[in-house]
């Protein structure tokens, strides 16, 4: 009965994880603009403004310095300049991104 | 040789025996050596040399390796300059202040917490329902006790000792509480019915039936709680505060200052070792095994 | 009582405890950010993920955690259970491990920053030692603890060492091992915490102690609601199973 208990909260934890990266992995392109896949084609690095729902709070600049140079901020759009490709992709897997357009 | 009989001290201090030396070997069951109080004498000078040895080669150890120079001055800095420091702060005094502040508020926590979790944990136990409904919020904020309470903390009563002692209070408060209301809820009813047919009040229930039988518990939260006050206080002093041993070795981590980083370290852990040695433990083992089974630790 | 009685009597208790609490919140007189009302707290777990800080944190914490455990898992059992097995080492190491483990991690914290200086490294030695000391402690006292009237029948039907450990040290030393791994756990959780604050990287430490500094106090009891929370569920579904099993399963010694 023990074993059971710990099994089944670690397959259910195990499962919500799963189902969560899954998630991440789907709605990530919908974050992206055709404008900035496009510009990501013809240079290695890009600028971009990413719109958040909320204004950015010091988490949020903290997390972006790590991907790019945050180069301001308007309302609830940062602006990033030197932002590689694989750093666009791991921005636009954040949930909390709504979307991410050319500067 | 039979058991209690040559053994001074009787069946007590026999038991005593039994769990000093359960930690001698594999478990072989054996019971002190009788032998008269100078053999007593010379069998526990024995054993704290014993226990001094280790840590007499630990020190020895560091000291060689400091002086063939495997380890940075800067990081790890030698015996001599550790022990060097912590004279001169015991002479200049700074050393007993941070002692005495720490001490004061692990006391002040004790004091404060400890009667009113035993006297509440005991009101509450009386009625059973009420302590099955109450225990699982009791284990929540177990769980949530120590340093987590630091911002609460700071934010009501601003930096300094009041946050400080009041997170040390609370980490004990609700580990004894806990622990008294399981144990007054595990003493078996039939002794508490037992009581009241031979014509016992509520108070004879409680003073002769309830507190002895949840002793053993109360006892043992006790000392758990001591423990994890202990971290959490040097914990909340090198956060929140401007004196006290933790606040003495976080500063000095600011300088640079590893001779006296080391210095404090020693002498938290010392002054942890003395006070489980010659208070907590002695007060388990004499209510442990007066009201309860025999732990050997 | 009956199994819906005490859920009732849950209820109530927690709408009263809500109630009184927002009536406190509501009428005290103290400045606003010291009682925030219950709803406020809602507010902030509801701000928190939607901003997607609670996720990030809660996952850097129990990462933390999760690396110690292992750690000890891997390095703490296997030494504790060498260290056990002769009785002269076992003597010699018993004070040091003692001692030792009573020192928590945060106590080395400050040494700990002159090596490593304030990031990622020096929370992770810190927790680390936090953990694996009891399991190291635990483990050697769970090998001392197994009767030698077992060790010495494999012995006579000719056992080699390894099997010796394999079918009779090992099985009699877990109940031994598993309450160390949940002592230290419980220990490395709150040093966790305490580490957070103090070298202030990402994590559920952080986020309550930063939260203090700009008076967002409904975050602060959110932050310690959730430390409170992941704990239970771990010591509950994991660490306290756990340990029973093996208790009933191979325990020798009456607790």
């Amino acid at each position: 009965m023990l074993r059971h208990r710990t099994v089944v909260f670690l397959l259910v934890v195990a499962a919500l994880w799963v189902g969560w990266e899954a998630f991440l992995a789907v709605t990530a392109p919908r974050r992206l603009d055709a404008a900035v896949a496009a510009a990501l084609e013809r240079e290695p690095l890009v600028s971009i403004a990413v719109t958040l729902g909320f204004p950015p709070e010091d988490f949020h600049i903290r997390i972006f310095q790590t991907h790019g140079v945050v180069s301001g901020v308007r309302g609830t759009t940062v602006l990033l300049n030197r932002v590689s490709a694989a750093d666009v992709h791991r921005i636009a897997r954040y949930y909390w991104v709504r979307r991410i357009s050319p500067q | 040789m039979t058991p209690g009989a040559g053994a001074p001290g009787g069946p007590r201090a026999t038991a005593a025996a039994v769990a000093r030396d359960s930690r001698d070997g594999f478990a072989s069951g054996r019971l002190a050596a009788p032998g008269g109080r100078g053999a007593a004498v010379r069998r526990q000078a024995g054993m704290a040399a014993r226990g001094a040895a280790p840590f007499a080669v630990l020190v020895a150890a560091w000291a060689a390796a400091s002086a063939a120079r495997l380890v940075p001055e800067l990081f790890l800095p030698a015996p001599a300059a550790v022990a060097g420091v912590a004279w001169t702060m015991a002479v200049d005094g700074s050393l007993w202040v941070n002692i005495l502040a720490s001490l004061g508020r692990l006391l002040v926590g004790i004091v404060v917490s400890v009667p009113l979790a035993v006297g509440l944990g005991v009101l509450v136990g009386l009625n059973r329902p009420l302590a099955r409904v109450l225990e699982p919020v009791a284990g929540f904020f177990n769980a949530l006790s120590g340093i987590a309470w630091l911002p609460l903390a700071v934010t009501w009563l601003g930096l300094g000792w009041a946050s400080v002692t009041f997170i040390m209070a609370n980490t004990i408060f609700f580990l004894v509480f806990f622990n008294t209301l399981v144990g007054v809820r595990t003493v078996p009813r039939i002794f508490e019915q037992a009581v009241r047919t031979m014509g016992g009040r509520r108070r004879h229930v409680i003073l002769q039936v309830l507190v002895p039988g949840a002793m053993p518990s109360i006892v043992t939260g006790i000392r758990m709680s001591i423990g994890f006050g202990w971290r959490a206080l040097i914990a909340a002093e090198m956060i929140a505060t401007s004196t006290g041993l933790g606040f003495l070795i976080f500063n000095a981590s600011n300088f640079h200052q590893t001779d006296t980083i080391v210095a404090g370290i020693a002498t938290i852990g010392v002054l942890w070792l003395l006070t489980d040695r010659l208070v907590l433990q002695p007060l388990e083992r004499r209510t442990i095994e007066r009201w309860g089974l025999v732990s050997s630790s | 009582m009956l199994r819906w009685e005490t859920a009732a009597a849950w209820t109530v208790l927690l709408a009263g405890g809500l109630a009184a609490w927002s009536v406190a919140a509501a009428t005290l007189p103290v400045p606003d950010y010291f009682l925030p009302p219950p709803s406020a707290v809602l507010a902030a777990l509801g701000d928190l993920l939607a901003k997607g800080i609670l996720p990030t944190y809660v996952t850097a914490s129990l990462a933390r955690m999760l690396t110690a455990a292992l750690t000890a898992l891997v390095v703490g059992v296997p030494v504790g259970l060498l260290l056990g097995m002769s009785r002269r080492v076992a003597d010699f190491a018993y004070p040091l491990l003692n001692f030792f483990q009573s020192v928590s991690g945060i106590a080395w914290l400050p040494l700990m920053l002159v090596w490593f200086g304030f990031g990622e490294r020096t929370i992770v030695a810190a927790v680390n030692y936090t953990v694996i000391f009891p399991v190291v402690f635990n483990a050697l006292l769970g090998v001392r603890s197994v009767p030698r009237l077992y060790v010495d029948a494999l012995r006579t039907l000719g056992a080699s060492r390894w099997r010796i450990i394999r079918d009779v040290v090992l099985p009699g030393a877990l109940p031994s091992i598993a309450t160390g791994m949940r002592l230290g756990l419980a220990y490395g959780w709150r040093a966790l915490i305490a580490a957070e604050m103090l070298v202030g990287a990402h994590g559920l430490g952080f986020m309550i102690f930063s939260a203090q500094s700009f008076h967002l106090t409904a975050r602060i009891m959110l932050g310690m609601a959730v430390i409170g929370v992941l704990w239970l569920l771990l010591d509950y579904f994991v660490l306290r199973p756990v340990e029973q099993a093996t208790i009933s399963r191979w325990g020798l010694v009456q607790r």
